[in-house]
């Protein structure tokens, strides 16, 4: 089936999304979660690398699931 | 030709040049974004620092309070000029005398360039030869003065942000306007609606899409207003208007700090980004039927 004429994929988003919605909101989260790491959890001493972890499974589960 | 390829062939030259155009300035930009860069300084070269401005960013005290000031720029100036614009729209659907010459005078300000209106603005409000401190002085004994007070300052910024802009709001809802159709305003006068009704369930939801156009069109433009502000009050008096693109001409311009700039420059563009995208999520896009 060609990817215009496939239903809309239903998912835990309230909105309708293609891939690339998904991708887009998984990048938002991805820069809003670096900013508020950088901000308030860095300076406790947990690495930016976890939030880039944790936003990369995030980002996965967003575009699989969402 | 197949009508796919006719297709992607028409679209090729836009694409080519907002590639050019939009994506390799922004590449660049997020490039220079993740290095410290001092083009003027003694060592000239970029250096890679990681995330180290967008670290900056975020303990950055003005850039958080121009942060602020700009959310409020932006609310109380693209609000007004909607309400303002819609009013005025509605004025100019009507017959009354003069009707074409004020139109034509109430849309000038649009094609004054940001630059002449910030020294129209500055002229105008200097408090030993503006009209605006002597008129007020005379009139109300109201002294103006943007130099010292920062709320007068801001509100100047407002009132000449909405005096630049609503005709643009204008001219879209007029458009908007004209072009809906008669049927469902006499069927709701049969029906005894009064104006009020009628404006909330007929015309508001009939212009939707033009507001919904327009407001997107002066968010993004309000976010990063830079050269009338910078030519009428400079950013002051303190950082009362240092608004986020004043900011960055600061940042950039005379402190040379080209990779903070340029991180900053990101961190407005991806703001704006999401304030457009939950303004399109709230009103536009279209809602999930099944939730997993």
């Amino acid at each position: 089936m060609n990817e215009d004429t496939k239903p809309p994929k239903p998912g835990f988003l309230p909105i309708e999304t293609n891939w690339f919605d998904r991708l887009f909101i998984s990048v938002v989260i991805w820069v809003a979660l670096s900013l508020f790491w950088f901000r308030f959890i860095e300076p406790l001493g947990l690495s930016i690398w976890i939030c880039c972890a944790i936003s990369a499974v995030l980002a996965v589960y967003i575009i699989r699931k969402g | 030709m197949h009508s796919k390829t006719l297709g992607w062939a028409l679209l090729a030259p836009t694409l080519i040049l907002l590639f050019f155009f939009g994506v390799v300035p922004f590449i660049y930009v997020l490039f220079v974004s993740f290095h410290q860069w001092n083009p003027f300084a003694v060592n000239p070269d970029m250096i890679f620092n990681w995330a180290e401005n967008y670290r900056r960013v975020v303990f950055d005290a003005q850039f958080l309070a121009s942060f602020g000031v700009t959310i409020a720029f932006v609310f109380f100036a693209v609000v007004s000029e909607l309400i303002i614009g819609y009013a005025l729209a509605q004025a100019f659907m009507r017959d009354f005398p003069g009707k074409a010459f004020f139109r034509t005078i109430h849309t000038l300000p649009l094609i004054m360039a940001p630059i002449i209106v910030g020294s129209i603005w500055k002229l105008m409000t200097t408090p030993s030869i503006g009209i605006l401190p002597n008129i007020l002085d005379d009139w109300l004994g109201y002294n103006l003065n943007i130099g010292q007070s920062a709320l007068q300052a801001f509100t100047v910024t407002v009132i000449m942000d909405i005096w630049h802009w609503t005709p643009l709001v204008t001219l879209s809802l007029i458009a908007a306007l004209v072009s809906l159709p008669p049927d469902p305003f006499e069927q709701a006068q049969i029906d005894g609606a009064n104006k009020r009704q009628i404006f909330w369930h007929i015309t508001l939801p009939m212009i939707r899409p033009a507001i919904i156009a327009t407001v997107f069109i002066r968010l993004m433009d309000a976010l990063r207003t830079v050269d009338e502000v910078l030519m009428l009050t400079g950013g002051g008096p303190g950082s009362a208007t240092r608004y986020l693109g004043v900011h960055i001409f600061k940042e950039v311009f005379p402190r040379t700090n080209y990779g903070y700039g340029s991180a900053i420059s990101v961190v407005v563009l991806y703001l704006t980004i999401v304030a457009c995208w939950l303004l399109y999520v709230s009103l536009i896009a279209p809602r999930n039927t099944r939730k997993g």
